[in-house]
């Protein structure tokens, strides 16, 4: 406890010293948390999600409905039916986890944000490795105002498209992207990414396609796996250059993440629905200052 | 010649049955009239029986092309089978309960006897190639009915939101809000919706 008091005190210290360069992270033990299931989601872009006759919710998408407003009681019992293959997935991989409980947790100090996730570990499908370096990546996305269609609604979805790669019958090149994406015109997805096997976080963005790099805001991502509890601290400033989203209190921001769990790829992740990240406002996840 | 020949015909065969209901009778006005009346009841009741008879599940799943497709696919569904162990029969669904629209139901089903003469759905495959159109035809009548027979069962009013799950909570809302009827969603709940669907099926 002592050392960490000085831990901390030296930190702070340094912090000023050097303007920011050391971010301090806040104690997450006094940062309330939301508690957000993230699930397998099949073969659900946005096409299918926008087509009544497959998706019963596409009348309420088109009355401006969240996908959270109806989906997120059940989000895990979705993932149960398609990790099951009993519904929009073609290719279920036996022993492949239904969904991952993952607490969300967020905080800044007026230069940076930090967001945490923490979650357990679900026991390992045996399936062939999909990408042998990472045994776990977690990403997390924003958005800014709902200039990109749908995203105030449909979180993530936005980006993920019926001809992206590892969808059935996609051209493996093609990335998720955005309608009418532009980085420019501020119609895109601000995206950060951790590789567990790499230790090494990503910030790029989803525009015209999905770039892994090429953002300016993120400052550092660490995970760290302690038994079966994975958590994954990203910090990013809240001032934004290109290809980032910027964060500005008073303002809350699309959010959505997804993990690859148990060596995944592409769209063999499980993700959340879309949410909003409030910055010392009201949001499913609040960022309060410190 | 019929006038002439007819009277003559008459006269020769007295006791045929024309002349004798025509004939003024010698019974009293009441026996005839309480007569009339227990015929009527027999033909009646009579009537009925057989109409009854034709809206059963038993009747309906006589043929094979019911017994087959739909009656296996509602086996599957709540409909069938439940923790309340309330049942909902092909009748419940498909033919209305109340006696003028039940009649103008069943002269309609009527036709159906010509496709089963013919043999319209007699194959599997026949059947699969015309469910679209089957369907439709069952949707456009549900529809205009404003979902009457799932009605007898189901109301708003006797909803509990409460009980409900978030996703149901929240269609039901929005189908209130926006006047909506039972099978404007409720689709292929007692069977499998058919495949070439589109989403003018869906509005």
């Amino acid at each position: 406890m002592k050392k960490n008091l000085i831990a901390g005190a030296v930190g702070a210290l340094l912090a000023i010293g050097t303007g920011s360069a050391l971010a301090a992270a806040p104690d997450w033990s006094k940062v309330q948390g939301k508690d957000i299931t993230a699930f397998y989601p099949g073969v659900s872009p946005l096409e299918w999600i926008q087509k009544g006759t497959e998706h019963g919710g596409a009348r309420a998408l088109k009355k401006g409905e969240t996908c959270a407003d109806c989906h997120s009681d059940e989000a895990g019992d979705m993932g149960k039916k398609m990790a099951s293959g009993q519904k929009i997935e073609p290719s279920p991989i036996p022993g492949k986890a239904a969904f991952i409980p993952v607490k969300v947790q967020a905080a800044h100090d007026g230069e940076n944000l930090y967001i945490r996730f923490s979650w357990k570990q679900p026991a390992a499908s045996g399936a062939a490795k999909m990408d042998d370096k990472n045994p776990v990546k977690i990403a997390f996305m924003l958005e800014s105002g709902g200039k990109v269609e749908l995203a105030d609604q449909a979180g993530c979805w936005a980006t993920c498209h019926t001809d992206s790669r590892t969808m059935p019958g996609a051209d493996d090149a093609k990335t998720k992207y955005v309608k009418g994406g532009s980085v420019a015109e501020g119609k895109f997805y601000d995206l950060y990414q951790w590789r567990s096997g790499e230790n090494k976080g990503y910030n790029g963005y989803v525009a015209d396609k999905r770039v892994m790099e090429g953002g300016n805001a993120l400052v550092s991502a660490e995970g760290k796996k302690d038994g079966d509890n994975w958590s994954v601290v990203f910090t990013r400033k809240l001032a934004a250059g290109d290809g980032d989203v910027k964060l500005e209190s008073g303002k809350a921001y699309n959010f959505g993440f997804a993990i690859h769990d148990d060596n995944a790829a592409g769209r063999f992740h499980h993700v959340s629905l879309g949410y909003k990240l409030g910055l010392d406002t009201d949001g499913h996840i609040k960022a309060a200052k410190q | 010649m019929s006038d002439q020949n007819s009277d003559n015909s008459k006269q020769e065969n007295p006791g045929g049955l024309w002349a004798r209901l025509r004939r003024p009778s010698g019974k009293s006005l009441g026996g005839l009239l309480a007569v009339g009346f227990m015929v009527g009841v027999l033909f009646w009741g009579g009537f009925n029986t057989a109409l009854e008879a034709t809206n059963t599940e038993k009747f309906c799943i006589s043929c094979h092309e019911m017994y087959d497709n739909v009656y296996m696919e509602y086996k599957e569904t709540i409909h069938y089978n439940n923790r309340t162990g309330v049942r909902a029969t092909c009748p419940d669904c498909h033919v209305p309960k109340d006696w003028t629209h039940k009649m103008i139901r069943k002269v309609q089903a009527s036709k159906e006897l010509w496709g089963k003469m013919v043999g319209t759905i007699d194959t599997r495959e026949k059947f699969e190639a015309k469910r679209l159109q089957l369907a439709r035809n069952e949707w456009k009548r549900m529809k205009a009915a404003d979902s009457r027979e799932c009605r007898n069962c189901h109301s708003f009013e006797s909803m509990n939101p409460e009980a409900q799950k978030q996703r149901a909570r929240k269609q039901h809302e929005m189908a209130k809000e926006d006047n909506m009827t039972c099978i404007d969603c409720h689709k292929g709940i007692a069977h499998h919706k058919p495949e070439g669907m589109t989403d003018a099926d869906e509005e």
